[in-house]
């Protein structure tokens, strides 16, 4: 069930990546704009760099997530009926699973950006993928659940941010934590407090959301 | 050791005013809204 | 049945007087006869009213994480109006906590705010509610608005340990955190008239506004009079 689910979100995605391309470069261009912001101080470009990569990955997924149900609310009237599958649960992780590895794609797509924009070159590349990996799995998952809900709902642009940037407070400051110590350095070993901390984060939410999920799609 | 704050009462005052107010405003908000309420359901 | 709905209810006018007098004389002993502290001098009595604040702001999220929970069970209307009540008193006490932890630090740390992690939670809350009172708004559907906003608050309220550790996580690194100073055991006498001065306002608070919340609805479920047809 989970599979047959997991294929089709894919399908989905892969049949819709001009809008990654788009979301890529909204990315791209907030990751810009944060320098703007800022100014060109080599230094403290730097210092922020993991700040302004992991703000700049929150913004897109905010597109990213609003866009997963598209297919699903086209399908039907405005009456606000969702589309039943017989199991809720399967459509959510399929759901869950395929904005995780599409946000991962896009973390793993803004690092050059960020190395070039702010100078935050780092030769632990599987460590920073691992640690865009469990942040974004992070913000998957209550953002999944989330985007069913406001999809259905009048002014969902502002609602679904609303709901979800307060609380994933502690995965933003555990990814940006542990990306700022890939970039800058680990003296004093924190590292993996902050993976634990994430990998907690990710392990509540991830069961926590999918049993709800039904509550939420059911008539 | 003892370091007093100098020019704390004018916080203080600020504080318990704000407390004060955001309670008063906050059930004055309450209040109306049910006597709203009642009226509408008397009105029924 | 439906006649104490018609005249204003009794019972929360007499908590709330209760509250108002408690309120009134902690505030008073607090301001005028407990002495000032040694360390923080004049400054500290805006703990008198501040901790009373923290306790009960706290109670009335997890009241409202309760009514959520016991709502999605049992499917009663008695406490998805509850659980609005709630949240939008824990919110207004949220926001007071901020407002009354900022005027603190100002003297205290010199700044306004100094990112202590139990205001800086309480910050993240506030947020969090709000916008699970947006979506209450955004919603029109009662049943669906209930089931989602008791999602919500379920979610929001599992985070919230989550957000106090990491945030007190990432604070400790950055400065060396001293919390305010507990309260010696002889000021205790206005901090415990407060507390249940403002325990009192509160509960008065949430069974007023839960009766709005439940008269809203029953406004709500009731199908509309076709045109033409008498009620």
């Amino acid at each position: 069930m989970l599979t047959a689910a997991l294929r089709k979100e894919l399908l989905l995605q892969w049949r819709s990546r001009a809008q990654f391309m788009a979301v890529f470069v909204f990315g791209a261009a907030a990751l810009l704009l944060f320098s703007f912001a800022v100014g060109p101080v080599a230094e403290m470009l730097r210092q922020f760099s993991a700040g302004f990569l992991w703000l700049g990955l929150l913004l897109s997924s905010t597109l990213t997530l609003a866009e997963s149900f598209h297919a699903e609310m086209e399908n039907r009237a405005m009456e606000g009926l969702l589309l039943l599958p017989a199991n809720p649960r399967a459509l959510y992780y399929g759901k869950a699973i395929a904005n995780w590895l599409q946000l991962t794609l896009l973390g793993i797509a803004l690092i050059p950006v960020m190395v070039v924009l702010y100078d935050a070159g780092t030769t632990r590349i599987p460590m920073l993928i691992l640690v865009i990996a469990l942040g974004t799995a992070g913000l998957s998952a209550p953002g999944t659940l989330y985007a069913a809900m406001t999809a259905q709902v009048r002014s969902k642009q502002t609602l679904l941010p609303l709901l979800l940037f307060p609380l994933i407070v502690p995965a933003l400051l555990a990814s940006v934590k542990a990306t700022s110590l890939i970039i800058l350095g680990d003296p004093m070993n924190q590292m993996r407090s902050w993976i634990v901390l994430l990998a907690s984060f990710d392990a509540i939410y991830w069961s926590l959301c999918g049993l709800l999920f039904g509550n939420v799609v059911e008539e | 050791m003892s370091g007093m704050i100098p020019g704390g009462w004018g916080f203080v005052v600020a504080a318990y005013s704000v407390t004060a107010v955001v309670l008063i405003v906050y059930g004055a908000s309450v209040i109306a809204r049910l006597r709203s309420e009642i009226t509408r359901r008397n009105h029924d | 049945m439906h006649d104490d709905n018609h005249r204003f209810p009794r019972l929360p006018w007499i908590i709330l007087g209760l509250g108002i007098i408690f309120l009134a004389i902690g505030s008073y002993i607090g301001l005028f006869v407990a002495p000032p502290e040694a360390l923080m001098g004049q400054v500290q009595r805006i703990m008198y009213v501040h901790v009373p604040t923290a306790w009960n702001a706290l109670l009335a999220l997890t009241f409202a994480f309760v009514c959520a929970v016991i709502f999605l069970f049992k499917s009663d209307w008695k406490w998805d109006a509850r659980m609005e009540a709630a949240i939008e008193v824990g919110v207004v006490l949220g926001f007071l906590l901020c407002c009354q932890g900022s005027i603190w630090a100002k003297p205290t740390w010199g700044v306004w705010w100094d990112w202590d992690p139990r205001l800086t939670t309480t910050a993240v809350l506030v947020f969090a509610f709000l916008g699970i009172l947006a979506l209450r708004k955004f919603v029109e559907d009662p049943g669906r608005r209930a089931i989602w906003s008791a999602v919500a608050t379920i979610i929001a309220s599992v985070d919230v340990p989550i957000v106090y550790y990491s945030v007190r996580w990432w604070n400790s690194l950055h400065q060396l955190q001293s919390s305010p100073s507990t309260v010696s055991r002889q000021f205790w006498l206005p901090l415990r008239m407060n507390a249940f001065g403002i325990l009192f306002l509160m509960t008065a608070f949430i069974m007023l506004r839960a009766r709005v919340a439940s008269m809203r609805l029953a406004q709500e479920l009731v199908p509309p009079p076709a045109v033409g047809e008498r009620v």
